[in-house]
């Protein structure tokens, strides 16, 4: 492959973020600019945006490697992150909206008056962040090296450091007009290359290798998945999503509750359009390269295709084009969770002003790139999948009884959080340590289904054990989150 | 977009209404201001969330705390039928495809129906869900609106 044309690709998309990020600045001028565009976005913006900041290496790389290796058990994967949305929609959207608060730890303080449970609500937020950015790095790193030849870790370094510039420059503002640009960008980088191969592939009469062995052929080691592990997987990706920290403080830029709504439906619609195209490069790859999959490189599969299946410059500009999507999809994803981390980290540690928002940016970043560094890189969609089981197993339980339980109390939210935070990553380490094989390996390597029931039993039976606030207060919080609003 | 400086349209004493944020036309701009965040003590962001704003005057009565509980309830039994009716078709699926593996490899257009099905087929139901749901929520808002201002 020609070096140049993922260097290319990566300076486009780059320069492209930094103009988007510096129109945002020259209209962002307060902290509430700053922090939460005001909350004045429409839907489409916010729900381009989302899905922007959504979609991110494990969807646009991941997500067709683990098809080419696994076939059908792959395609849960996009079903539950798009399903997650649904969740989101029908228990946490409207009513954390009307909350008023900023990011999930203010929310805990609010609904829970403790600033205790507002200080685990944090930690365990700044944990999800930096392990979901460390996937995002290390996909730059596998595209830079795969792409350009140049070592892994300067993609890593690259994204971090056009994500600290928008991010310290613009804030949430122009983020969320960059990571409406992004969705747009991803979408047209998968689809475009998608149909130039089919229609090349229909044009030249190079038939589609026999459908039997494509679709069913047993490409992954460790043999197909179990119902117990796509049952818990399914468990972790759809009420992971409720959790996420850089997707929960998109809905406070929503004018209202009702607008949250909307814009949750167009997200689901934007989330189904575009999962239909790492699907069709899964099924392609399984056709047409899988030596990938044997090779350690499934996740390389998305940007190897169109090269090797259309020859010529042709090959090569819809090559740049993938690699620029999978650039957009690193990008976004870490800015949106470094905002939200510097959000949180810089109200808890540097009292909220714009200097302190700007440190914590840094340091939400400098974390997860020295791990990134540090580690090497398993499957892209596998590891941002646990990240979505400890979520379900942490902030999910809190949200969700804190919306529609008047009987939570701070104890039982911290005795849940702090319950389904040692399962699920007592599992996740102790089960990359047992043997791949055996019942034992199988609820270790995907423990969604024991640990967000274990976390919410714990959750109610703490909370019942202490008593709570005063039912009048309760009752004036509970009227805020769920009473629609005067103005529409 | 030049909304940039325009108040919560909720007009609740959230932490965004309380920065004194001017609103900015984007052809005349003034110099760039420093301005520092609400930052409210623990204490104070959660009575500010409690506080009695506008949307709270139903509460305060009897006859509000009723109609707000019986809201609370209506939302989330509708949130719990949507996601349980969604949850059993999907989890009929994988259900189907274990119990009668030869359905999933029939070919619809050359393809395995089982790819078509979780590829393609789950999406539109997400999508059904979501908008029924939607629909009914607003018409649970509205009665609950219609019988706070009755009084």
């Amino acid at each position: 492959m020609n070096p140049a044309v993922g260097v290319l690709a990566l300076l486009l998309v780059a320069v492209a973020t930094a103009l988007i990020g510096f129109y945002g600045l020259r209209v962002s001028r307060t902290t509430g600019d700053f922090y939460v565009a005001s909350r004045t976005v429409r839907p489409w913006w916010n729900a381009s945006a989302i899905g922007g900041e959504y979609l991110s290496a494990a969807s646009f790389l991941g997500v067709a490697g683990l098809i080419l290796v696994s076939g059908t058990d792959a395609l849960w994967f996009p079903i539950g992150y798009t399903a997650g949305y649904l969740m989101l929609l029908l228990f946490v959207a409207a009513p954390l909206r009307r909350s008023g608060a900023y990011t999930i730890p203010d929310f805990t303080e609010a609904r829970l008056d403790s600033p205790g449970a507002r200080r685990v609500t944090s930690a365990l937020v700044v944990v999800v962040g930096w392990f979901y950015i460390v996937p995002q790095l290390q996909g730059a790193g596998l595209t830079i090296r795969i792409t350009t030849g140049l070592p892994a870790w300067s993609g890593a370094v690259a994204v971090v450091v056009v994500v600290c510039l928008t991010v310290v420059a613009g804030g949430m503002r122009s983020i969320t007009f960059v990571q409406a640009f992004q969705y747009w960008l991803k979408l047209t980088a998968l689809a475009v290359p998608a149909a130039f191969i089919l229609v090349h592939l229909a044009g030249t009469g190079r038939s589609f290798p026999d459908s039997a062995a494509v679709y069913t052929a047993a490409l992954d080691p460790q043999g197909p998945a179990s119902l117990y592990r796509t049952l818990s997987l399914v468990i972790a990706l759809l009420f992971g999503t409720l959790g996420l920290p850089h997707v929960l403080v998109r809905f406070y830029t929503n004018p209202d509750g009702r607008s949250a709504r909307r814009t949750t439906l167009i997200v689901l619609g934007l989330l189904s359009v575009f999962y239909l195209f790492p699907t069709i490069y899964g099924a392609l790859a399984r056709a047409f390269a899988p030596d990938l999959a044997a090779g350690g490189q499934a996740d390389a599969a998305v940007l190897l295709l169109p090269g090797r299946l259309v020859p010529g410059p042709a090959g090569d500009a819809l090559t740049a084009l993938v690699v620029a999507g999978a650039f957009a999809a690193f990008l976004s994803t870490t800015s949106g969770l470094v905002v939200s981390l510097a959000g949180v980290v810089s109200q808890d540690l540097f009292g909220g002003s714009v200097k302190g928002f700007r440190t914590a940016a840094v340091l939400s970043a400098a974390v997860p790139l020295l791990v990134a560094l540090s580690t090497d890189s398993g499957a892209l969609a596998g590891s941002v999948g646990l990240v979505f089981a400890f979520t379900a197993s942490t902030i999910c339980p809190m949200l969700l009884l804190g919306i529609w339980w008047r009987g939570l109390t701070p104890a039982g939210a911290v005795a849940g959080m702090s319950a389904g935070a040692l399962l699920c990553g007592g599992a996740i380490l102790i089960g990359a340590q047992v043997a791949p094989a055996g019942p034992v390996h199988e609820l270790l390597a995907q423990p969604a289904a024991w640990t967000v029931p274990a976390a919410f039993a714990v959750m109610v039976s703490v909370s019942r054990a202490t008593k709570g606030q005063s039912p009048a207060a309760v009752t004036r919080i509970m009227t805020r989150l769920h009473a629609p609003e005067r103005t529409y | 977009m030049t909304g940039a400086g325009e108040q919560d349209p909720s007009g609740t004493s959230s932490p965004a209404a309380a920065v004194p944020a001017a609103p900015v036309p984007a052809a005349a701009r003034p110099a760039r201001v420093r301005v520092t965040a609400p930052s409210p003590s623990a204490r104070e962001r959660s009575r500010r969330l409690a506080a009695a704003g506008p949307r709270d005057a139903a509460e305060q009565t009897e006859a509000g705390e009723v109609f707000i509980r019986s809201l609370i309830r209506s939302q989330l039994r509708l949130a719990v039928v949507v996601a349980g009716g969604f949850l059993l078709i999907l989890l009929g699926f994988p259900v189907l495809l274990s119990v009668a593996p030869a359905v999933g490899a029939i070919p619809v257009f050359g393809i395995p129906f089982s790819w078509l099905l979780l590829g393609l087929g789950i999406y539109p139901v997400i999508g059904l869900s979501a908008w029924l749901y939607i629909r009914s929520a607003a018409r649970n808002e509205d009665t609950y609106r219609d019988l706070s201002e009755e009084r």
